[in-house]
């Protein structure tokens, strides 16, 4: 159970850092617009970098609580809220309570890639965008997928552990 | 006495254990908080150009960038002559003055009726415009006028020849007359005055890309 907890320990730094490290950058371009605009005001075609939980602020601040409040439960409740749930997990010695507490943590544990793929369809719509507007993805982003990794080794520790 | 020992000692509740990811998940992300230098970089809103009127007429103490977009001149000068020799059509070139003094000139544009300006900087290499951030001052050729009530501007439009520059024309204009976006005078040929048509472009200083896009449209 040592190494698990410490996987999950793992987990949480990761996805701390994850949600607030740079996780997005925008590339603004306005097409064949764009040298005016350097001229006109740089600024607005100045590279932004975005975290998570920046993305999630940015969108409170633009009224679109739909989707704030939707990345919010996917990426930052979700994974604590397991990462919680294996944590407790890992202490009970009651096998039924063990085996119920797993089947909670699998239901919590179908949202776990949903933020992976909100951030997919981010840069998907950004690279759409007319003007050549390109998105990177930024160390945060990788950080917060090695989260996500390692809660599923500490998944398999735990299914592991619950046949034996 | 009584001796408490650890087993008597009050145990924590079950879940207590469960807050540790969280305080692991806190942690980390308030010690990138305290490390990083540039926490807001790109994420703070620019709100400075919010209050910026972009249509109608002129809010006194805002200032304004104000250029010729387009002079139209008379087919004969003053004289009733052709304007060059050889029939050439005149060298335009205007000078924007504002209390007395000239605030901008523009480039010559060479054998023109109608001259126009784009108010933009045509000495401008094209890898600037990729590398180099360049400021509007330096990129945008108009006047920087600043509006209050009853304050005028002049035109004074030049034909530039290589013995002596000839006058075109000058024109007086009210600013409270002045709107943001697109301003047209056509004019009457008189003994002092060729010029035809003026077109002057007023746009607001600080305001963004996208209201500038639309007001030089």
């Amino acid at each position: 159970m040592n190494l698990t907890r410490f996987l999950i320990a793992c987990s949480s730094i990761l996805l701390g850092l994850g949600l607030i490290g740079p996780t997005l950058t925008i590339f603004p371009k306005a097409g064949d617009l764009t040298w005016f605009i350097k001229i006109i005001a740089p600024e607005e075609l100045a590279v932004s970098t975005y975290s998570i939980l920046g993305v999630i602020q940015k969108l409170f601040q633009t009224n679109d609580l739909f989707l704030a409040i939707l990345l919010a439960l996917f990426s930052v409740f979700s994974p604590v809220l397991k990462l919680s749930f294996y944590w407790h997990a890992t202490g009970l010695k009651n096998p039924k309570k063990f085996k119920s507490m797993l089947e909670v943590i699998h239901y919590i544990g179908k949202f776990s890639m949903a933020e992976v793929f909100a951030l997919a369809l981010i840069i998907v719509v950004i690279k759409s965008f007319p003007g050549g507007s390109t998105a990177q993805l930024e160390w945060g982003a990788y950080l917060f997928t090695s989260s996500v990794i390692c809660s599923m080794f500490v998944s398999f520790r735990l299914d592991s552990s619950k046949r034996s | 006495m009584t001796d408490i020992s650890d087993f008597d000692a009050p145990k924590p509740p079950a879940w207590f254990g469960a807050v540790i990811p969280l305080l692991l998940v806190l942690l980390a992300s308030g010690f990138y908080w305290f490390i990083s230098t540039d926490k807001d970089n790109g994420e703070s809103e620019n709100t400075s150009n919010s209050k910026i009127k972009l249509r109608g007429q002129l809010s006194p103490g805002q200032t304004y960038y104000i250029f010729a977009s387009e002079i139209e001149v008379y087919p004969t000068n003053l004289k009733n002559e052709s304007w060059d020799q050889g029939k050439k059509g005149p060298d335009i070139r205007y000078r924007l003055l504002w209390k007395g003094n000239a605030v901008f000139e523009s480039i010559t544009k060479d054998d023109s009726l109608i001259a126009d300006w784009s108010g933009l900087s045509i000495e401008l290499n094209w890898k600037d415009l990729l590398g180099k951030s360049v400021s509007s001052d330096d990129a945008i050729k108009a006047g920087r006028i600043r509006f209050e009530e009853g304050e005028k501007i002049e035109i004074a439009v030049e034909d530039v020849d290589v013995a002596s520059d000839d006058d075109v024309g000058r024109h007086e204009i009210d600013m409270d007359n002045l709107s943001i976006g697109k301003n047209e005078f056509k004019l009457t040929k008189t003994d002092t005055s060729a010029i035809r048509r003026i077109t002057l472009r007023v746009l607001p200083v600080g305001s963004n890309i996208q209201d500038l896009a639309n007001i030089m449209k």
